[in-house]
């Protein structure tokens, strides 16, 4: 052991045991044990855990992931990545109990049903998330070219915009060859990378106030204009593409960032002003926008048509009550017709509360509430105001977004379509979290310790200058 | 503004001397971890060097913390949607007729049997078709209602539905204990209260004539009969192949056969309703069984005149000389002497003990019911619109309106020492597992003293019984057996035939059964509903001695 730990030395990687993340693993996994043995008892009518090939992988993958942690000994929270795989594992546990022919992909020739697709995208999306935590040790790359990863996001957008596929009413998806994915995921992460750069530029000026507009003091206006243009373009084209959960999400993200950035109460009450009134042009203009609205207020007047799913949703919840039914125990399918239309995706949540019931979906969301504390802790020992800002926006486009889709299907707020992160299904959704989480978990790392010498630096040093070069030129010319 | 663009290591060294050592021990390393609000501000660059660092922007831990209170009110919000959805409105929701687990319990669990007290089935799975009802006795729908596929429920088959469909039962904790079991529908049989020969003869007596009857149980509130007439076949509201145009029919059927006249039906009572204003009158201490008043004889001739609008007796075979009491009042049913007593008792009093009795809200029952009124409302008199209604009212005419129920109600709690006993239909369920589930009799309300109720059930027994009584109410009289009870014949205006009612209990001095008999257009009460209830209530104590 000791002789292992000395040959890492020497190539200049000094593992540091992560007892914490390693606790918490054993607990997530006993926990997703006893889950799958639930499941799997109620299912076959008897005591036993069966079926074990999904859930084996997984926890294999936790730690293996937890081991190469350890190995690369950054000093990264130790919290963060059991909450995620907690949030994966019971989506797992969800997807392999819910009727498997809601998603068939054949993959070389064997068709593979939910449980198995879902696998395959929670894995993918930890290994991002991993290499992610483990490979990022500069942040230049995302703090110094904010307005080409701005432009390009925004030009992903218009290629959905143009290309895009239709899905459940809303052209969501990129389809390049066999790869399809919904670009607006990955636009949030990169809006976050926007408002953190430019708000860390500009936060002094911003917290000011110059201009004054009857009551309403103003920051000087020329500060404001880059990132409202670059929020309305983004909230323009996903309005377009009735992508309403995103859109909704990019504003609170925006709305949440600024005032963290500038501590102005002004700022939050005039952009939910704007926010009702675009809410009220929307309802007036957009028939979708309507028709959510309507739902919202009241669900049974079109029970078998708009209000459906709503409903469908509410029943879960009563079904569910306090202890809910366990789990394989709910009702999410009436013959093979599933109860919820998009259980799998946008109404995961109410799946969840109706076979683990109130408690387990409080504890579901108290899982997010972890991450929005480790997020913010990030953010507050974060060593600058790009960091904290950055760490606060990628917690922010989590917890906002679990928020935003739980209330929708709790009829707190309108439905909008997005995904539940890290639960619900679906591959571009679990990438980018994953991606997020990552980030979070290399913001973590402070840097107290200078790198590592002798880790091989001249052909990545020279790529790096050649790429900033480049780089470079865009961004001055962007700007 | 520096900018720190080349790694997560600070190029410039933060102006703290933090990383110029590195031992594990150093305290000040130690005080990193240590402290909850890091100084983020002024870091990365050199406070003297701007004139501007006196207006430094405020610092992000103390925005994070204000943002950590307002995510945690959104998750609040969202527990209380979680709260809201799970817990208060469960059992609505479980129980929704939409609901797809109630769609799947009807298809997948066999529906519970209905029955009479006696063991008779009332309603039961159809042999070889679980999905369809059938029931052996049609006089029993307006207790037993339907389960249609295409009408949906009515009648115990509704207000049940949860229990006989075993996707809810009455007790939460049975609910939480049913998901550790296997069986995921725990259907219950329900045993009803009601004497199917009882219902039966009451619906054989009532013949081709509308109308309702109600029997009672005066110490449980056990439902005994509850007829109304006329009725509908359940057999053919759910036969796939007749249901629609058999209820169309009955839609457009201007007997409203579908209306349930006992419990919803709103009747002018006449003088049954004395009872109530006597339970007003002796229990507010207004009038006392002696009470006479001295105009009352010579009003017979000429009327009593209450603010220009002259009261009139019926012409009737029984006269007196003298002042009445409230015994001899009662017994002969004097119109005036009630008129009097109401005007002395005051309309706040005899709305009070109206309410008492359940008038102005829906009784709580297992099936639906309407409100009785003693007055429109509104009325500057004290809800009454003056003392000419008031007058009118006391002896159950003017806007006065009744359910049988309520009546029947009414002549239980004077039965019952003036406890009355909430009504109810179903004695105990038994789910599929074997449990059985008992429906405890509830007091409803001490509406008056026993000593109020033993007053008025003299003088209703005196009303069967007595010299003067048995012209109008003898026939109620069960051979052998001493009978309360009073009778009634509803004015209806014009020249509609009037209401003819009874309502009373017997044994009178351990009473068994109370009743309430109305026939519409029946005409006086001596003739229909008298003889009718005599009967019903002979035949239910010879079977239950």
């Amino acid at each position: 052991m000791t002789a292992a730990v000395h040959a890492l030395n020497r190539v200049g990687i000094r593992p540091r045991l992560r007892r914490r993340e390693l606790g918490l693993l054993i607990i997530v996994s006993v926990a997703l044990t006893v889950g799958w043995i639930s499941y799997v008892s109620f299912r076959d009518g008897r005591l036993e855990l069966a079926d074990t090939a999904i859930l084996t992988t997984y926890l294999v993958a936790l730690f293996v992931i937890h081991g190469l942690f350890v190995i690369s000994g950054r000093r990264m929270d130790e919290i963060l990545f059991p909450t995620a795989a907690m949030l994966a594992g019971i989506s797992l546990l969800m997807m392999q109990r819910l009727p498997q022919d809601l998603v068939t992909q054949n993959v070389a020739g064997n068709e593979l049903g939910l449980g198995q697709l879902q696998l395959f995208w929670i894995v993918l999306g930890f290994s991002l998330l991993t290499a992610i935590a483990l490979l990022v040790r500069s942040d230049g790359w995302l703090r110094r070219y904010k307005y080409t990863w701005a432009a390009a996001g925004i030009f992903l957008l218009l290629l959905v915009f143009i290309f895009g596929d239709v899905t459940g009413g809303a052209r969501l998806t990129l389809r390049i060859g066999p790869v399809s994915g919904q670009p607006s995921e990955l636009l949030k992460v990169i809006l976050v990378v926007f408002l953190a750069g430019y708000l860390a530029e500009n936060r002094r000026a911003l917290s000011e106030s110059s201009t004054r507009v009857g009551p309403i003091r103003l920051p000087p206006l020329p500060y404001l204009l880059p990132m409202l243009a670059m929020l309305g373009i983004a909230l323009a084209i996903v309005i377009i593409q009735s992508d309403l959960g995103a859109a909704l999400l990019y504003f609170l993200v925006f709305l949440g960032l600024l005032y963290v950035a500038t501590r102005r109460i002004s700022y939050v009450v005039l952009g939910m002003g704007l926010f009702l009134l675009g809410s009220f042009v929307l309802y007036e203009l957009v028939p979708r926008v309507q028709e959510r609205i309507d739902i919202w207020l009241n669900p049974w007047a079109d029970a078998q048509g708009a209000g459906y799913q709503i409903i469908r949703g509410l029943y879960a919840y009563g079904r569910g009550g306090i202890l809910g039914t366990g789990i394989g125990a709910g009702l999410p399918q009436v013959g093979s017709i599933p109860s919820i239309p998009a259980i799998h995706t946008d109404f995961i949540f109410a799946g969840i509360s109706e076979e683990l019931g109130m408690l387990g979906a409080l504890a579901l969301l108290g899982l997010y509430l972890v991450i929005a504390e480790r997020g913010f802790r990030i953010a507050a020992f974060a060593v600058d105001d790009f960091r904290s800002l950055l760490a606060t926006g990628l917690t922010l486009v989590i917890v906002v977004q679990a928020a935003i889709i739980a209330g929708g299907n709790l009829r707190v707020v309108p439905l909008t379509g997005i995904t539940l992160p890290l639960v619900s299904y679906g591959g571009s959704s679990l990438l980018v979290n994953g991606a997020v989480i990552g980030l979070l978990l290399a913001l973590s790392d402070r840097g107290v310790e200078p790198p590592v010498p002798g880790v091989p630096r001249g052909v990545r040093q020279r790529l790096g200058r050649r790429a900033r070069a480049l780089g470079g030129r865009v961004e001055s010319a962007l700007s | 503004m520096t900018e720190n663009n080349s790694g997560f290591v600070p190029e410039q060294p933060d102006s703290r001397p933090l990383d110029a050592t590195r031992s594990r021990l150093d305290p000040r390393r130690l005080r990193v971890h240590l402290r909850v609000r890091p100084r983020l501000d002024a870091r990365g660059q050199t406070p003297h060097l701007s004139p501007v660092s006196a207006n430094r922007p405020p610092r992000i831990a103390g925005s994070l913390l204000r943002l950590s209170i307002a995510l945690a009110l959104v998750y609040g919000t969202l527990g209380g949607g979680l709260l809201y959805w799970q817990v208060m409105q469960a059992h609505s929701l479980t129980t929704d007729a939409a609901n797809p687990i109630v769609l799947a319990a009807a298809r997948d669990a066999p529906r519970g049997t209905i029955y009479a007290s006696n063991g008779d089935v009332l309603a039961e799975n159809a042999a070889g078709n679980q999905r369809q009802r059938q029931y052996p006795y049609e006089v029993a729908a307006p207790v037993v209602g339907y389960n249609s596929t295409i009408f949906g429920t009515a009648g115990l088959e509704k207000s049940y539905d949860a229990q006989l469909t075993g996707l809810g039962s009455l007790n939460g904790a049975d609910d939480l204990l049913r998901k550790f079991q296997a069986l995921a529908y725990n259907p219950s049989d329900l045993h009803t209260s009601l004497d199917i020969s009882l219902q039966e003869s009451a619906s054989e007596l009532l013949g081709d004539q509308h109308g309702a009857v109600v029997a009672i149980e005066p110490a449980t509130g056990r439902v005994l009969a509850l007829v109304s007439s006329p009725t509908y076949d359940p057999n053919k509201v759910v036969d796939p192949r007749q249901g629609r145009s058999y209820v169309a029919s009955l839609q457009s059927n201007t007997d409203s056969p579908l209306l349930n006249r006992a419990t919803q039906g709103l009747y002018v009572p006449g003088s049954v309703f004395k009872i109530v204003t006597a339970t007003a009158g002796l229990s507010s201490g207004s009038i006392t069984p002696d009470t006479t008043y001295a105009d009352q004889p010579g009003e017979i001739q000429t009327g009593f005149l209450v603010d220009g609008f002259r009261i009139h007796d019926f012409p009737r075979k029984v006269q007196t000389d003298h002042p009445l009491d409230f015994y001899e009042a009662t017994e002969v049913s004097d119109n005036i002497w009630f008129a009097h007593a109401g005007l002395a008792t005051g309309p706040m009093n005899l709305l009070q003990w109206a309410s008492a009795y359940g008038f102005g809200q829906r009784i709580p029952f297992e099936l639906p019911t309407s409100p009785s009124q003693v007055t429109d409302g509104g009325g500057s008199f004290g809800g009454f619109q003056d003392r000419v209604e008031l007058a009118n009212a006391a002896y159950g005419q003017a806007e006065v309106l009744v359910t049988p129920l309520q009546m029947a109600l009414v002549a239980a709690t004077i039965a019952n020492h003036g406890l009355e006993m909430q009504p109810k239909l179903v004695d105990y369920l038994q789910a599929s597992d074997g449990t059985v589930t008992q429906m405890p009799s509830k007091p409803l309300t001490q509406v008056c003293d026993a000593s109020v109720a033993s007053v008025i059930g003299q003088a209703m027994q005196q009303a069967v019984e007595g010299q003067y009584g048995k012209a109008f109410a003898g026939a109620a009289k069960v051979p052998g057996v001493p009978t309360a009870g009073k009778s009634g014949t509803a004015q209806l205006g014009g020249n509609a035939a009037p209401h003819s009612w009874f309502i009373g209990y017997a044994p009178a001095d351990n009473p068994k059964i109370a009743i309430a008999v109305i026939v519409e257009g029946g005409g006086a009460g001596s003739q229909r509903a008298v003889p009718l209830a005599g009967q019903l209530m002979s035949e239910y104590l010879a079977e239950n001695p």
